[in-house]
């Protein structure tokens, strides 16, 4: 007899969760029904075309029904955050805000709101918080977090606000056991207001985990959001993420993913620009060494006229790791003047190392300026040639043109420790760790 | 005791293959310590195959002969050990490396050779006012150590950086690549100047050139002329001039009536 499947065990869990879970009546609806969608489309698989690179049954091991807590070790975390100037620090553990862990201070402008105590008191203003999945075929692992919805944060900027310091989140999974943890985010900054958003993924002990969040962003009529992300989960980690956001006219929103850690690491954005002249940067780099499995997809669709998106994805793949990067823009028929302009950039260090790249392009209305260009191939022999022919070992002059390749997006990094965080995460996977510090 | 100068170089019959294509065929040549040779040619006579093929450049096959070099068989040694051992190839199109600082370049080689030889390495003070010097006597703005290797540079600059790495690391035998080729008179004082100051009776220089005029400023010791993958003379330096009278055409008419 098989041993039952994920989608199994997400329906058994569901039917004793669905009304055990904070929420009452209400959410046990939306709970059901997300299970219902779920269980009628099913878990995505090797055969869904925008999830086929992923190892799906990686995925499944991973345990669907059993959400256990612990309790996060403050010294343990201490010494795994970065010092970051005049930060606020906000932390999720497991999926649960931890007010024990995070700052008591709140900026001015600032509203933080734990939305699992949101569904203990006021479920009907939760429902109407959280975004519902819909039928979007990327939506299947938002669904789950849905259904199991028990906590997360929203962060809201007032109108015309601007927060000097950075918003550090920190998304932590104790891994005390092996355990899946969903964890919704919203973050809303208001028409004017001005942040930098700092997200940090960290995974302690060696149980296997893997956290799926359901995350929204919305950026009113020339808001302004820097958001900085850094995957830095433990080997046995996996993280699966669903991003929707939506940018009203005139804001700006850049994107900086680091996915440098964890066993598995999903991500999905799905972005629309509305209104005019709204613009976003995205930047990504990931590294998927050892039998690590990175997998990237990005959608965004130009709505408003003048609408501006600037993409610049970089992967390095080495041992048996994998990679994908799916990045699809869309310029809708009412996006006059669009501009849009995406390159997706890979590094292949070993022959059994697999980068797929897929740019797509889907243009509505002319009058519109979009390129794209995605490569796929191994270091520079001519580069490699000039370094040792001046005398250095061929494993430096591999390690320093890998670590080159990385830095022009590092070098993009707005916060000085991420940026150095960063780098050192590359520089201990990369050989001749000694000379790269001495790069930094 | 005045013996003869050591000989740096010595290629004896080097017969190179680069693809299906013959290159080098049959090629002899001897450097000694305190020399400098020229070598000149048409295009295509095989002039980069040479310099790539000796400094260790990836995509040659050698199909025979031999290339010592200071009595140890340089086949026989990665490129790297040739760069510490002292040999330094001057590239005729310099590859720009960025997100590789050009000063971090610079020390990481010049400490790579020290090592090699048993030498202390320089720290960081001492290494900046080496380069400085060396930056002035090249007339390069020091901002050039924090772009990246080549990056952006014009040919001038790129050609000044070959000869500006040359200086710092002292090779015993300089190789030049057709680092004359696209300067203005001016950068072809300035890479003359450097090519000059090494000159030492420890040293040998090969410079490989097209045209006789960086000869006006960097006078020769040999001039060998380089056609069909072999040396098919050699002589002074008024075969340079001569060759810059008559082209190259004379050469292949004797050659081929010999």
């Amino acid at each position: 007899m098989n041993a039952p499947g994920p989608l199994e065990r997400i329906a058994a869990a569901g039917a004793g969760l669905a009304t055990s879970l904070a929420g009452g009546p209400a959410w046990s609806r939306r709970r059901r029904r997300a299970l219902d969608t779920l269980a009628s489309r099913g878990l995505p698989g090797r055969r869904d075309e925008n999830w086929k690179y992923l190892d799906h049954a990686r995925i499944a091991e991973y345990p669907f029904d059993a959400p256990p807590r612990a309790e996060t070790d403050a010294a343990a975390l201490a010494t795994r955050l970065l010092a970051i100037e005049d930060a606020q620090r906000i932390v999720i553990a497991d999926g649960r805000y931890e007010p024990r862990l995070s700052d008591s201070r709140i900026a001015d402008g600032l509203e933080v709101v734990d939305i699992g105590a949101l569904l203990e008191r006021d479920p009907q203003a939760a429902l109407a918080m959280l975004r519902a999945p819909g039928e979007d075929a990327d939506d299947r692992f938002a669904l789950l977090a849905d259904a199991f919805a028990a906590g997360g944060i929203l962060i809201r900027a007032a109108p015309g606000s601007v927060i000097s310091g950075p918003i550090y989140l920190v998304h932590v999974a104790t891994a005390a056991a092996p355990s899946v943890h969903q964890t919704r985010v919203v973050i809303e900054a208001g028409s004017g207001a001005r942040i930098t958003l700092f997200e940090h993924f960290i995974a302690f002990g060696g149980a296997a985990s893997l956290g799926n969040l359901a995350a929204e962003l919305t950026l009113g009529e020339a808001a302004v959001v820097t958001h900085l992300r850094l995957h830095e989960h433990s080997p046995n980690a996996a993280q699966i993420e669903t991003w929707v956001a939506r940018l009203a006219g005139g804001s700006r929103y850049e994107q900086h993913l680091l996915a440098l850690g964890g066993r598995l690491v999903r991500s999905n954005l799905r972005l629309a620009l509305e209104g005019r002249g709204t613009a976003c940067r995205l930047d990504g780099l990931f590294l998927a060494d050892g039998d690590r499995q990175v997998d990237l997809h990005t959608e965004v669709s130009h709505v408003g006229p003048a609408t501006e998106t600037v993409q610049d994805y970089r992967g390095i793949a080495a041992g048996r790791g994998r990679g994908a990067f799916n990045g699809k823009i869309v310029v809708q028929s009412t996006a006059r003047g669009a501009n849009a302009s995406q390159s997706s950039r890979n590094l292949l260090l070993t022959p059994l190392a697999e980068i797929n790249a897929r740019p797509q392009l889907e243009i509505q209305v002319d009058e519109v300026q979009c390129r794209h260009g995605a490569t796929t191939g191994t270091l520079d022999a001519e580069q490699l040639f000039y370094l040792v022919s001046r005398g250095l070992d061929p494993e430096t002059a591999r390690a320093l043109l890998t670590f080159a390749f990385c830095r022009d997006v590092t070098g993009r990094l707005p916060l000085a420790p991420v940026r150095a965080a960063a780098e050192s995460l590359l520089a201990a996977s990369l050989p001749d760790r000694d000379l790269m510090r001495e790069l930094g | 005791m005045s013996g003869a100068a050591r000989t740096i170089l010595d290629v004896r019959d080097l017969k190179v293959r680069a693809g299906e294509r013959l290159i080098l065929d049959g090629l002899s040549l001897a450097v000694r310590a305190g020399e400098v040779h020229a070598i000149m040619g048409p295009n295509g006579s095989g002039k980069s195959t040479l310099t790539g093929v000796l400094a260790g450049r990836p995509g040659f096959e050698v199909l025979s002969g031999s290339a010592t070099y200071r009595g140890s068989d340089l086949f026989a040694m990665p490129p790297e050990q040739r760069a510490r051992e002292g040999l330094f190839l001057a590239f005729q199109y310099p590859v720009e490396i960025p997100g590789v600082n050009n000063v971090y370049l610079l020390k990481a080689s010049l400490n790579a050779l020290r090592r090699h030889r048993g030498e202390p390495e320089l720290d960081a003070f001492e290494f900046l006012n080496l380069v400085r010097g060396k930056l002035a006597e090249m007339r390069m703005d020091e901002s050039l150590l924090n772009r990246g290797v080549n990056e952006g540079f014009s040919g001038g600059e790129k050609k000044r950086n070959e000869i500006l790495q040359m200086s710092l690391l002292q090779p015993t035998l300089a190789l030049l690549d057709e680092t004359d080729s696209g300067l203005d008179i001016d950068a072809l004082k300035v890479v003359a100047d450097g090519v000059n100051k090494l000159r030492s009776p420890d040293r040998a220089i090969v410079l490989v050139t097209h045209y006789q005029r960086l000869l006006d400023h960097v006078v020769p010791d040999r001039v060998h002329v380089l056609a069909g993958g072999k040396i098919v003379r050699s002589g002074g330096r008024e075969l340079a001039l001569e060759l810059e009278r008559r082209g190259y055409d004379w050469l292949r008419e004797g050659t081929a009536a010999a």
